[in-house]
């Protein structure tokens, strides 16, 4: 069990000494990322914006449904109370 | 935090995320877009304080939930059979495209926890926070990928079995 959670001072080194080089191996374009920080803040500001009109236009959204039922429902009381007069 | 600390944070942090993103990922073609969604998710997340070293936790943090996430899209993709499993192993690691290919072999979790560790120099509790993860599990996780490297490395005769 114990044996499970140890490494030998050689294995260490090794792992050591190859992240190391991992570390080392060069990348493709390392310092050419294709969007600047000046882009991407105001990228940043347009979203959090939008999701500020997302959540203004939540109850509208909400109630526009609510308003069409609810006008339904009155036109129908209104017919179902004036038949009588009309008949 | 303003447009300009932003500008800084992007000069001083982005070159190291990229590299550790282009680790994990292990191919150039989606690295960019999880640099710059990582930078903007972190943005967004307006963290409270000008904590430097919690701002680029949270960064990696970010990314490596991105990576983990494109993972495993690919993986249902493409089945996981086909992912990480090399053809043949090469014969040694002296060069640079060996030494690359080797670490893919490793899960992309494993190769975050040995870059955080071995490369940025992070404690555990660093590595938890960075990964989002349990403290105690950082442990057990960072000797099981030990385990996994010094099984490849000793597959490829860097040293030998005790």
């Amino acid at each position: 069990m114990t044996d499970w959670f140890v490494f030998r001072d050689d294995e260490e080194r090794a792992i050591a000494t190859f992240m190391s080089r991992v570390a080392n191996v060069r990348i493709p374009d390392p310092e050419s990322p294709t969007l600047s920080s000046n882009t991407l803040w105001w990228k940043a500001k347009l979203l959090d914006r939008w999701e500020a009109e997302r959540r203004a236009q939540w109850p509208l959204d909400i109630m526009q449904p609510i308003e069409i039922v609810g006008g339904l429902v009155a036109a129908g009381l209104l017919l179902y109370w004036s038949l009588p007069y009309l008949l | 935090m303003t447009e300009r600390e932003f500008g800084d944070a992007y000069v001083r942090w982005s070159s190291s995320l990229r590299k550790y993103v282009y680790r994990i990922v292990g191919s150039a073609s989606d690295v960019d877009d999880i640099v710059q969604e990582a930078f903007l998710r972190t943005l967004r997340a307006d963290l409270q304080g000008d904590d430097e070293e919690q701002w680029r936790r949270y960064l990696y943090r970010v990314a490596t939930n991105l990576i983990v996430d494109q993972w495993r899209r690919q993986k249902h993709e493409r089945g996981s059979e086909t992912m990480h499993e090399p053809a043949s192993p090469p014969p040694h690691y002296e060069d640079e495209a060996t030494v690359a290919k080797v670490f893919e072999e490793l899960k992309p979790r494993e190769r975050a926890l040995l870059w955080l560790a071995y490369v940025e120099g992070e404690s555990h509790e660093e590595i938890a926070a960075s990964l989002g993860v349990g403290r105690r599990s950082v442990r057990v996780m960072l000797i099981r990928a030990k385990r996994h490297l010094r099984d490849l490395l000793q597959a490829r005769g860097i040293f030998a079995k005790s």
